[in-house]
């Protein structure tokens, strides 16, 4: 009876010891919020991370915007041939990929920093929020931004709604970034700037100039306005490539490339090709490879460069391999360590439209426009820039698929312009180059180059050859481009009233043929 | 080690008394009812440690002196008592003993309890069952053998692991696997890493531990009500092995040794005929050539498998000892691939305080290597090349040449026609991507059972599982650029796997009355298992700092060396049973048990109750019964078993990402989880009739799994505070299912005995409700055209592919001579047979044994993503029969202007339905297969003509999976490409099935 009763007294005592249940529950290696709090990490360490995802995968940006700004284009005809880049979607993560890893944990961070008084950090990540959001909505128009966060089905921002939330969120980080330019608690998370806050503020009040010249047709005095304030502050824009705002790589490989050289999955755009040869563009060798095989260069043997055409009627993938690629040094990590998301030449060729928009503050568009192409030609290394300048005979050239028989996936260039300036020519002229070179020179962060060729019409890109669009996604017309990403089908399931509510306040069909909110249809002046 | 083990067994063996000389007695002992001689009868001097078997023709042989009893005792017999006299030959005939009908079985927790009583099913199978055919896997041999139990082997050859399922899949997010137990312990079988649709090795599972040879019998605990013992872990079934011990007597040493040679039973239908246009990695030229036709068959060789094991047996009786030493070395179908497994296996047990203690305790080692365990799936894989290779081309130049002097850089590359993510040279692959995976494990456990009083026992046990994993793979520089950077990649992962378990079990037995019998257990139990704690590395494309060598110092500065860890749990649990028997007749089974399980942390339900009450009755006792029935009853039982959530879901931290920053945690820390509670209904009749030469056991069971754990993304729009992801309790699938056993004994003479039995197995898998969210969808793999996912009211494993468009009349529609597709996957079946079938026959005649097993599946879908991909690169048979006939016959229609369509060009089809996003529903074929798995002819060696210190020897001729007497899909159904929950029913170039055939010698000294 007494083993009975010590068994009895060990039954009680095993029930009665679960103290370590929490311990034992936790992974060893994962970093607990208290062990964070060392170094002031439970704040600084999350933002890495978050700006690493500011930039998506290849399905992400390679076969979604990339490919519609046609900059860089595939090979491979991915499911059947149709799919994104045909213009039937396949593919639409960017919008979970920025809620998930940028907005869910800015969210939790701004809370932390908040509650311990970081202001600095809490509109850091603010910043970071804008950035993501603004990116965001430039695929699908009505996102979820102010209502972000909330516990409950949220409602989407109407376009108007969100601009304006936009700039004056960038009123309070711009105010406080001002406030605090000798703050160094950012020096140890910052990879961008070195931790120097008078930068992120010359950079948020560019990316203000940025979001105001997006609506300059659409809501033209609330652009006007916002414009003037960005050029008129005395926090500066970025006008030296020294102040330009890049993402570190944090040591990774510059995913574009390893789309190129290891998947084998993209290559340069035949409008490229068009373009850059056309106007015997130096850039072109910082920016790719030329191709061994001469052959497929018989067209412009002394440019040796060829791209694939977006949307191309593809059979194999093998057919256009010996395309040319990306630079080779992309391909590596020491050489390339970080991507750029604004840099001097943009804002530039925005206070050069800001110019001929009559902006107070925007200068002379000439002299904006070339300063553009300046920074552009310094940034990459490419020399000849006074040449380039001075070109006013050089065009776009026509291009051939060596691969594909006939004329399958050939174009017409339609540019007329050349890229010297011409002071007595039209507005519409002016903003032509000036969108012309903004074009270019956006290569490796093709999102605003989508963004204005929707807003202006320019580069006057070659519709995709093959246009797969039908009514599951919403049709594209022949020779027209494809306007916006439909919203993802997780929230058109789990939150169709939010959908149907955003729908609306999109004004039109959730389909991609319908135009976003600053995408007027009108003319550029 | 071995030599440790070995001096500690001389050790004991030293301490025996010398036996005093005597007279030796011999005898035959037969059976009453047939006067067959009785084989392996223990013989033992009562008394004493003298102890004997007979041999397979009923002869013993027995030292004792006059005046001496000698013991008979036999599993089924009535034990038998003579005291030795003058004479020297004593023949027994021995009694069948009614009330051992159902004989003493292992159930949970190592409790013995007559078959009979037992309210729940439970199959046991024999040892010699599982070895007979020496598969060096032995979970495989189950198959068929048991009604309820769904096997599926792993495709990646000998140390792979095997896929078991009880009774259906029970969970919507966790595993469906029974617990395996050793000798009423639960080892760690933590399963490794499995291939999918990309690419992947087999990693194993813990059950390569256990020699084959060790095993006394497996006894299967189908459903909860079984396993309520166990808690939550026996949620599932419970796998209860339990292994061999010293018996006292004679010192036995026996040898079993295995010689088996492994062969491919089919390849992929492949044409040899028509060659590449240009340089074109598709063979889709029109025009024929003679082309190389035997590489493929050339690059599988065959293989080879010894398998010996030595097992020393002896003991007096105060002290008994077991030895055994196994190896298994193999080397399978591809070349370079190797496995070695050695095992260790001490157990000693010894009896003190007058025998009212009983000290046991075991030792399992176990040392397993395996070299170049083939992948499945498209990437790393030497198949999707060997297959692919354009037929025009010279492959021997490439297999001759798989590497190639760079002198631009120095090194040896790869040597391969096609820069592509999916192929690689063969040769390339198996010799300079090596793989090597490495376990070593360690199984010690202690048990000590005290007899408190005649009707009171004590046992307490104590056990300590260790293992040691090493996976490695070393790619070369230049090896397919899609995974691996120019200078070589180094994957490299070693962790360790820990078990500690501790119960104490208090069991009373003994009659409250003439008619009344009880039997209680009252039980706690400790266990903490810490798995995949460790390293791992993984370079990819990052790169190496110098090419080819594959060491931490070697990694550049932005390649993320990770500590790992799988999650450590502990249970702790407080159990009791009581089993009211009434005349021997009526049994009331009632079993409890709380637990504590430490996933279940900080939501407050870490403690946890479930009961379980069965109900038998032994109809034959009860009621007078026809001369036919020799014994009938009937069962039922209900139970409820709880099972708690996975490792760190309540609560989970932030991660340290590869780029030094920190990834802040987002999902929604789940403070109110419950467990999931599976709520189990089972009905039972065991009936054996004609002197039980026939048998039927029937069960019906019923599973309701409620509260399942689900992950659910939160939308963007319900963030809730900056969430993605939580998890809820919500969810319901039920199991029902038939399991029938009949066997039978047609043939019973003197000379001649036939056994067979059939063993039948119908699940219905339903999804009855899948959470708040009746849309949800939880996918299950996907890839391309193949797509299994649970949708509320479909079942586990449903199929979903694309199909044809179709119009009304049923003809495929066209669009500028290509057909059409669904544009989203369509419900086409499901991966899960109807029934499956086992028919198990044995027949002795004379000394001459012979066993066969046919093993069938009934209904049911397989997908095979090889097929679409052979069809797209024009290598298949299908393909040039096509080119042959001059295109592919249709019945089609142009979508647009209403043209009937009835030829299509072959390449045209065959890129539009196969290649990576084909028309999924060409490659849906049937499950349906019925094959001959196990065969083996023994004879029975008269030992007694050969006057050697030998007591019995067997020669058979042995042979595993032999063919198919019937099959649709062109692969083998059943072979899985992964063990785990995914990727069900897919063959993406898994490796094909193997046969194997060879022959055994089985010797006891």
């Amino acid at each position: 009876m007494k083993k009975l009763i010590y068994l009895i007294t060990m039954v009680i005592a095993f029930s009665g010891c679960t103290n370590d249940f929490e311990e034992t529950n936790t992974n060893p290696y994962q970093i607990s919020g208290e062990s964070l709090k060392q170094d002031f990490n439970h704040v600084g360490a999350f933002y890495s991370s978050m700006l690493s995802q500011i930039f998506g995968n290849q399905v992400d940006h390679n076969l979604t915007n990339v490919t519609f700004a046609q900059h860089l284009a595939t090979p491979t005809p991915f499911v059947g041939g149709v799919n994104n880049t045909t213009y039937y979607i396949r593919w639409n993560g960017y919008w979970a990929r920025e809620y998930n890893n940028v907005m869910a944990p800015a969210k939790q961070v701004i809370d932390i920093a908040a509650a311990d008084g970081y202001d600095v950090f809490v509109e850091w990540a603010n910043l970071i929020r804008i950035v993501s959001m603004s990116r965001v909505t430039t695929y699908y128009g009505p996102i979820l931004y102010t209502n972000y966060g909330s516990t409950g089905s949220a409602l989407y921002d109407s376009e108007e709604t969100l601009y304006n939330a936009f700039f004056s969120d960038l009123d309070r980080i711009i105010s406080v970034f001002s406030a605090n330019t000798d703050y160094v608690g950012l020096n140890n998370f910052d990879a961008s700037y070195g931790g120097d806050v008078s930068k992120w503020a010359r950079y948020a009040n560019s990316l203000r100039l940025q979001l105001a010249m997006r609506i300059s047709k659409v809501a033209p005095d609330v652009a006007k306005t916002q414009g003037e304030k960005a050029m008129a502050d005395p926090v500066g824009l970025i006008e030296t490539n020294a102040d330009n705002f890049n993402i570190s790589l944090y040591g990774a490989k510059f995913h574009p490339a390893q789309i190129c050289f290891e998947w084998g999955d993209t290559r340069m755009s035949a409008t490229m090709e068009s373009i850059l040869i056309g106007y015997k563009d130096n850039r072109i060798a910082p920016f790719f490879d030329p191709v061994t095989d001469m052959s497929l260069v018989t067209d412009h043997p002394d440019w040796p460069y060829k791209g694939i055409r977006n949307g191309a009627e593809l059979v194999a993938k093998d057919d256009r391999l010996s395309f040319s690629t990306i630079d080779v040094s992309f391909n590596d990590p020491a050489k390339v360590t970080k991507r750029k998301v604004m840099s001097a030449d943009e804002v530039f060729f925005i206070k050069a439209e800001a110019a001929l928009r009559g902006w107070a503050g925007a200068g002379d568009a000439q002299a904006n426009y070339e300063a553009g192409v300046r920074a552009s030609f310094e940034l990459w290394g490419a020399g000849g820039v006074d040449a380039y300048l001075a070109d006013n005979t050089s065009l776009p050239i026509d291009y051939n698929d060596p691969v594909a028989t006939g004329s399958v996936n050939d174009f017409v260039n339609q540019i007329t312009t050349t890229v010297a300036w011409d002071e007595a020519a039209s507005n519409e002229v002016k903003l032509e180059k000036i969108i012309t070179q903004k074009w270019i020179a956006a290569y490796t962060n093709e999102m605003e180059a989508w963004v204005d060729y929707r807003r202006t019409g320019y580069p006057k890109l070659p519709p995709v050859y093959q246009n797969s669009s039908n009514s599951d996604w919403g049709i594209i017309p022949d020779g027209e481009a494809i306007k916006r990403m439909p919203f993802v089908n997780t929230e058109r399931e789990g939150n169709a009233a939010g959908v149907a509510d955003a729908t609306a306040k999109l004004g039109g069909p959730d389909e991609i043929g319908t135009r976003l909110w600053w995408d007027t249809g009108g003319p550029n002046f | 080690m071995v030599k440790k083990l070995l001096l500690f067994f001389v050790l004991v063996f030293g301490t025996y008394p010398l036996l005093a000389q005597s007279k030796t007695v011999t005898g035959t002992v037969t059976d009453a009812t047939d006067g067959s001689p009785l084989p392996g009868v223990n013989v033992l001097v009562q008394g004493t440690t003298t102890g004997s078997q007979t041999d397979f023709d009923g002869n013993y042989s027995i030292e004792s002196e006059s005046g001496n009893v000698l013991v008979f005792s036999f599993l089924g017999m009535k034990s038998q008592s003579i005291t030795v006299g003058a004479s020297n030959t004593y023949n027994v005939s021995m009694q069948e003993d009614a009330e051992q009908l159902g004989e003493v079985v292992v159930t949970a927790l190592g409790i013995k309890r007559e078959e009979k009583t037992l309210t729940y099913a439970q199959q046991t199978v024999r040892a010699d069952e599982l070895t007979a055919t020496r598969d060096p896997n032995f979970m495989n041999s189950i198959s068929g053998k048991a009604a309820g139990v769904e096997i599926k082997k792993s495709s990646s050859g000998a140390g792979g692991s095997t896929k078991i399922v009880l009774r259906g899949n029970k969970s919507l997010s966790g595993d469906s696997s029974p617990l395996f137990v050793i000798d009423g312990i639960p080892m760690a079988n933590n399963k490794g890493g499995q291939p999918g649709m990309w690419g992947g090795v087999d990693a194993g599972d813990g059950l390569s531990a256990i020699n084959p040879d060790d095993i006394e019998s497996i006894s299967i605990l189908k459903g909860s009500n079984a396993a309520v013992l166990y808690g939550s872990q026996g949620a599932n079934g419970v796998v209860v092995i339990t292994t061999k011990a010293g018996k006292s007597g004679k010192t036995t040493v026996s040898l079993n040794s295995g010689y088996t040679f492994e062969h491919y039973l089919e390849l992929p239908d492949l044409q040899f005929k028509y060659g590449a246009n240009g340089n074109a990695k598709e063979s889709w030229s029109t025009t024929p050539g003679d082309y190389q036709n035997s590489y493929v068959e050339e690059f599988f060789q065959t293989g080879h498998n010894f398998n010996n094991t030595v097992t020393v047996s002896g003991g007096n009786d105060k002290t008994t000892a077991y030895f055994s030493y196994g190896n298994i070395s193999a080397s399978g179908i591809t070349p370079e691939n190797k496995y070695q497994k050695n095992n260790f296996t001490f157990k000693q047990s010894t009896k003190m305080f007058d025998d009212k203690v009983t000290v046991t305790s075991s030792v399992i080692m176990a040392l397993e290597e395996t070299k170049n365990r083939l992948p499945a799936g498209y990437y790393l894989n030497p198949l999707t090349g060997l297959y692919m290779f354009p037929r025009q081309r010279n492959f021997y130049s490439f297999k001759d040449n798989y590497e190639v002097f760079d002198a631009d850089r120095n090194l040896y590359t790869q040597n391969w026609f096609v820069v592509d993510h999916h192929q690689s040279n063969p040769y390339w692959i198996i010799n300079k991507e090596p793989k090597t995976d490495e376990n070593k494990r360690v199984i010690g456990s202690l048990s000590l059972e005290y007899d408190i009083t005649e009707k009171l026992k004590l046992q307490v046990r104590g056990n300590y599982d260790y293992a040691v994993k090493e996976f490695e793979q070393q790619h070369a520089a230049t090896s397919n650029s899609t995974n691996v950077h120019p200078k070589g990649a180094w994957d490299y992962r070693k962790y360790d796997d820990q078990l500690v378990y501790t119960d104490a079990i208090l069991s009373y037995d003994t009659d409250l009355s003439e008619n009344f019998s009880l039997n209680g257990v009252l039980g706690a139990s400790y266990q903490k298992t810490v798995y995949g704690d460790g390293v791992s590395v993984n370079t990819g494309t990052i790169g190496l700092l110098y090419p080819n060598e594959f060491t931490f110092q070697n990694l550049p500065t932005n390649v993320q060396v990770s500590s790992t860890y799988d999650g450590s749990v502990i249970k702790q649990g407080a159990f009791a049973n009581i089993q009211l028997g009434y005349k021997e007749m009526l049994f009331l089974d009632l079993s409890g048990r709380n637990d504590w399980a430490s996933t279940l942390a900080l939501t407050g339900n870490d403690s946890y109750f479930y009961p379980s009450v069965g109900v038998t009755g032994i109809i034959s006792e009860m009621f007078t019964m026809p001369e036919a029935v020799s014994f009938g009853k009937l069962r039922a039982s209900y139970t409820q078993v709880g099972n708690e959530v996975p490792f760190n879901r309540i609560n989970p931290q932030n991660t340290i990402s590869s780029n030094g920053g920190v990834d802040r945690n987002t999902v929604k820390p789940f403070l109110d989880a419950k467990p999931e509670i599976i709520t189990s209904l089972e009905f039972g009749a065991d009936w054996r009739f004609f002197q039980n030469r026939l048998g039927l056991d029937i069960t019906y069971y019923s599973l309701t799994s409620k509260d399942q754990f689900i992950q659910v993304p939160l939308l963007q729009s319900e963030s809730e505070g900056g969430y993605t992801t939580k998890f809820i309790n919500a969810g319901e699938i039920t199991n029902k299912g038939w399991e029938i056993t009949l066997s039978a004994t047609p043939i019973q003479t003197d000379d001649f005995q036939w056994v067979s039995a059939f063993n039948f197995t119908n699940n219905t898998n339903k999804i009855v409700d899948i959470g708040p969210d009746d849309d949800k969808v939880i996918n299950l793999g996907s890839s391309e055209g193949y797509q299994s996912k649970l949708v509320e009211g479909g079942a586990f494993n449903d199929l979903y592919v694309l199909k044809f468009l179709r119009n009304d009349q049923g003809q495929i529609l066209f669009d500028g001579g290509k057909p059409l597709r669904t544009p989203t996957t369509e419900l086409v079946g499901n991966l899960d047979p109807d029934w499956t079938l086992g028919w198990n026959n044995n027949f002795s005649y004379k000394r001459f044994t012979l066993g066969m097993q046919i093993n069938g599946k009934f209904g049911g879908n397989v997908f095979s993503q090889t097929e679409s991909m052979l069809d797209g690169a024009g290598v298949s048979q299908r393909t040039a029969d096509a080119r042959d006939a001059g295109g592919v016959t249709v019945n089609g229609v142009d979508q647009t202007s209403g043209a009937a369509i009835t030829t299509v060009d072959s390449e045209t089809w065959f890129r539009a339905i196969g290649d990576r996003n084909g028309v999924g529903e060409a490659y849906v074929y049937d499950r349906t297969n019925i094959r001959v798995n196990q065969l083996s002819l023994g004879y029975n060696i008269d030992v007694s003509k050969l006057g050697l210190p030998i007591s019995a020897a067997s020669l058979s001729f042995i042979g595993n999976n032999l063919f198919y007497i019937y099959k649709d899909a062109p692969f083998d159904p059943e072979l899985a490409m992964s063990t785990n929950q995914n990727a069900q029913g897919l063959d993406n170039f898994n490796l094909p099935s193997t046969g194997t055939y060879g022959f055994n010698l089985k010797v006891t000294f």
